[in-house]
């Protein structure tokens, strides 16, 4: 028997993570798993993205239930990217950094194998209960790999990895009450039966299916107000598992989204499902939400004094683009959505490198107590450039590219709003990724890190390979559109048509390849304007200066990093009243007070009571 | 076109921009000079500063990023004239359009924050730490144009856009169809050139000039040929969107230098706007403005 390429796929996995969690302790481990996530993308690379849908022999049937899996372009896609992230932060993860790493070997490695597995299980899904069952595999695995962080009090990682996990929970309630909607309609967990079933469901039904999808698979992506628990659980955990978890966990919930909303239901219907009292209809509701989590997020990570933290408030903000691309439903705001998921994994995972790299040499991301890293790490400086840039969406990086789609499309769609508002998450991004590389490679070098070395070349390779992808697919976006173009038809949506540097239409054009190329050249221009005309330069120390008329010294503080836009914040400050903490406290607290009257009732009346009283009730209702 | 033809365009268009921009510097002096009873500067006098800064012997650098900020800082608008059409040269304009030349004019801001803030010194710091919350002020009215304008003409290609204004003539200018965009926008121009009173990021008394503290020499040199280009790119840009582009160079000059002389006639008349202050001026009054004039356009 021959194995088709997905059972090579799932083969591969299995091994890694049963290796990891027999060899896992081994120090050689980690360049195993390396070896197969290698393995893993090459044997994804066996498949033609734009081919039909490709089955597993594997499957499990009992009764008229079954679970199966496939493969289509969308599902190639994400795959695509998780197992190159799970490479990336593999390998970063393998050599000096897991000298120096005192947790359990075994249990990060088997942690991030396990994700992986469940991950492509998921994305596999060929029906909907086959989704719920991928879905929970994801989810227990995240918390697995987030719980890593372990610790308490200054480090929050296990609190939030609960929290997590609660929002988990009600989200796979929310989805199985969906399913069980769902399979009472059309008696099937079939993809074809769910979307004639969604066909004909009535508008009120309808809704509550969009809200309870919405509410299953929004908290893993982070969706307003299903956001608070991401920030703490990604930043906290080890250097590979936050690497892996910020640059492409979360978007497993943009997969559900679009196999749902998009696929299932259809954008056009989403459009004509109008919100009663208003003239909204769902499709600009999740715009809004996916808006607002652009905005809310940005900002947030804006105030953000610790570099994990702040990356991982933009990774919540940067979800909302893709969605809003995803909701607009056009080929060049979907195009935008997913290409803008590619980018970001590239652009997240080599800044968090970077970040992970600061920590491995000085031991903290405090960016009120670094500053001046430059002159000690010049390539780990490189890296996060190319990871601000791409991050801010400015070009010559790839995150331009899917930005300036999601904007045209906009723009097309003539959503005036909406535009302005993800403009302004963009004006945010770009403030604050200048206060994160400020304050950590610019300005003055402590007396303490005088003495650091770069980033070993373990880590550097990933965090250099991944900027450069970004800055690549930024340039020639053509190597990437084709995978975006196969996955949009595997959606049912229509096309993007593309051209080598980019999109090319009467509306709207861009051609990155020579955007870029006039950009270096102008860029070689300025540099012979600088080093080639005039007098010669003079490198100075940093303390060859004075401030108040006196001399420097190494004693002296003279960074400027804390609060540091503070003319914004003396006027939006006050606009942050941490609402959202208050909601969710507020029913953290009510959810409690009915648990513990509950049991309070329970421990102060006697059981033979509830007993009578539910025998009653169920003759009473066998009887009625 | 072909491809000889498209280089001599990529290699005029940021050479010529700078030109102009010279004059514009030289403009900015003089009707400063004029509004406080003096002479002002001699016709070459901007010239003569580049060279001087250029040509001096004692060049300090606090690092190579630095220097590359510069390097950048010129650069980047190099590349942005490229986008930006002039009477004749279209250049790159169409391979980019509209929204790719406002993301491209923040490569230049972003060079000058780079090389700044390796400086290390707090002032440059704190210079563009309230830089940047001066684009986020002026850029909210900007980007209510930006949608205005595009959805009025039906696309951000700037060629297509100066088309359509030049084949209808001063009736279908961006100006007369959309008197209250065209306000915001001049409204933002303003902050976007940084001038008084929104020029609390120099504050030579407070901050020591901010971003240019430690900058002298070529790298203080960089900095006044970026000027130029920041003065030419916002007027130029202005008349694309406005005022019918350029039916040729007469014109085209004529309109650049006249929408630049407004906010920088205004700018000596005023004090400086602390910064949240010019964030809640600039929220309020062009936003206002350029949405009741989105909404005219859009209706």
């Amino acid at each position: 028997m021959s194995l088709n390429p997905l059972d090579t796929l799932f083969l591969l996995a299995g091994l890694n993570l049963l290796a990891m969690l027999l060899i896992g302790q081994w120090r050689g481990a980690g360049w195993l798993a390396t070896l197969f996530y290698g393995a893993q993308l090459l044997a994804l690379f066996q498949f033609d993205p734009s081919q039909t849908i490709q089955h597993s022999a594997f499957s499990i049937q009992h009764s008229t239930l079954a679970l199966n899996w496939q493969f289509d372009a969308l599902a190639w896609l994400f795959a695509v990217i998780s197992v190159a992230a799970a490479l990336a932060a593999s390998w970063y993860g393998a050599g000096e950094w897991l000298r120096k790493y005192t947790g359990s070997r075994r249990l990060l490695h088997s942690a991030l194998a396990g994700n992986v597995l469940a991950m492509l299980l998921l994305l596999a899904s060929g029906d909907l209960l086959t989704l719920f069952v991928g879905w929970e595999a994801t989810s227990w695995a995240g918390f697995l790999l987030m719980a890593l962080g372990g610790g308490s009090g200054q480090k929050p990682a296990r609190e939030a990895a609960l929290k997590y996990l609660v929002y988990a929970i009600a989200g796979a309630m929310a989805l199985l009450g969906a399913l069980v909607v769902l399979f009472q309609a059309g008696h099937s967990f079939g993809f074809a039966q769910a979307q004639a079933s969604f066909a004909t469901m009535s508008a009120p039904l309808l809704w509550s299916m969009v809200l309870l999808f919405l509410l299953a698979f929004g908290a893993k992506l982070a969706l307003l107000p299903l956001h608070l628990w991401q920030a703490p659980a990604y930043s906290e955990t080890p250097a590979p598992g936050a690497v892996f978890l910020g640059s492409i966990v979360g978007r497993m919930g943009l997969f559900a989204l679009a196999v749902v909303l998009v696929k299932l239901i259809g954008i056009e219907h989403l459009a004509d499902l109008a919100l009663p009292f208003t003239f909204l209809s769902a499709q600009d509701l999740i715009a809004w939400i996916a808006v607002l989590t652009i905005i809310l997020p940005t900002y947030t990570a804006l105030k953000q004094n610790d570099a994990r933290y702040l990356l991982a408030w933009h990774g919540i903000g940067q979800g909302g683009y893709m969605l809003l691309g995803l909701v607009l439903g056009t080929a060049l705001g979907t195009a935008g959505g997913l290409l803008h998921m590619i980018n970001y994994a590239a652009t997240q995972a080599t800044l968090l490198m970077a970040v992970f790299a600061v920590m491995h040499r000085v031991g903290h991301t405090d960016l009120n107590n670094l500053g001046g890293l430059v002159a000690r790490m010049p390539l780990t400086f490189l890296a996060l450039l190319l990871g601000i840039i791409s991050l801010a969406g400015l070009p010559p990086m790839s995150g331009f590219v899917s930005k300036w789609m999601i904007y045209s499309a906009l723009l097309q769609e003539g959503r005036p709003l909406l535009f302005v508002a993800s403009v302004i998450g963009t004006l945010g991004t770009i403030l604050s990724v200048y206060k994160l590389i400020h304050n950590l490679f610019l300005g003055q070098l402590r007396v303490e890190h005088e003495k650091i070395d770069e980033a070993p070349l373990s880590m550097l390779i990933p965090m250099l390979a991944c900027g450069l992808f970004a800055f690549v697919t930024g340039a020639a976006p053509v190597l990437i559109l084709g995978w975006v173009a196969a996955a949009q038809d595997s959606l049912g949506l229509p096309v993007l048509a593309y051209t080598l540097g980019g999109v090319s239409s009467p509306r709207a054009s861009l051609d990155m390849l020579w955007v870029v190329g006039v950009l270096f050249a102008s860029f070689g221009v300025g540099a012979v304007l600088f080093y080639g005309i005039g007098g010669k330069t003079q490198r100075i120390h940093q303390f060859d200066n004075y401030a108040g008329g006196h001399f420097l010294t190494g004693e002296m503080r003279y960074h400027y990093s804390d609060n540091f836009y503070a003319g914004l914040m003396h006027l939006i400050g006050g606009w942050y009243r941490g609402s959202f903490l208050w909601l969710e406290s507020a029913i953290a607290s009510g959810v409690s007070l009915v648990a513990n009257a509950a049991g309070g009732w329970y421990r102060a009346v006697s059981p033979g009571f509830y007993l009578l009283a539910a025998t009653t009730l169920l003759l009473a209702w066998v009887l009625l | 076109m072909n491809l000889t033809e498209l280089i001599l365009e990529l290699v005029l268009m940021p050479f010529v921009a700078f030109v102009i921009g010279l004059g514009m510097v030289l403009m900015m002096r003089k009707i400063a000079a004029r509004l406080q009873r003096r002479v002002g500067p001699p016709l070459f006098q901007p010239l003569y500063d580049i060279v001087k800064l250029y040509a001096k012997r004692t060049q300090t650098s606090h690092g190579m990023v630095h220097d590359i900020g510069i390097v950048m800082a010129v650069g980047g608008y190099i590349a942005a004239e490229t986008l930006l059409p002039m009477p004749g040269m279209n250049g790159i304009a169409e391979k980019g359009g509209l929204i790719t030349l406002m993301y491209l004019m923040m490569v230049p801001s972003l060079g000058m924050a780079l090389g700044v803030g390796q400086c290390a010194n707090p002032n440059g710091s704190i210079g563009i730490g309230r830089a940047l919350t001066a684009m986020l002020a002026y850029d909210v009215p900007f980007v209510i144009v930006v949608f205005g304008v595009a959805w009025h003409f039906g696309s951000t290609n700037l060629v297509s856009m100066i088309d359509i204004q030049q084949a209808g003539g001063i009736s279908t200018w961006g100006a007369a169809q959309m008197p209250l965009l065209a306000l915001a926008g001049l409204f933002t121009l303003h902050g976007m050139l940084g001038k008084q009173p929104f020029e609390v990021y120099i504050a030579p008394a407070e901050i020591a000039t901010g971003p240019m503290v430690e900058m002298s020499g070529k790298h203080m040199g960089g900095l006044f040929v970026m000027q130029s280009f920041q003065l030419y790119t916002a007027a130029a840009l202005y008349v694309t969107l406005f005022l019918g582009g350029g039916e040729n160079w007469l014109f085209f000059i004529a309109k650049c230098f006249a929408v630049l002389a407004v906010p920088v006639s205004l700018a000596y008349l005023f004090p400086r706007y602390r910064t949240e202050d010019m964030l809640r001026l600039m929220w309020k009054w062009p936003v206002l403005v350029g949405l009741v004039g989105l909404a005219f356009v859009m209706r």
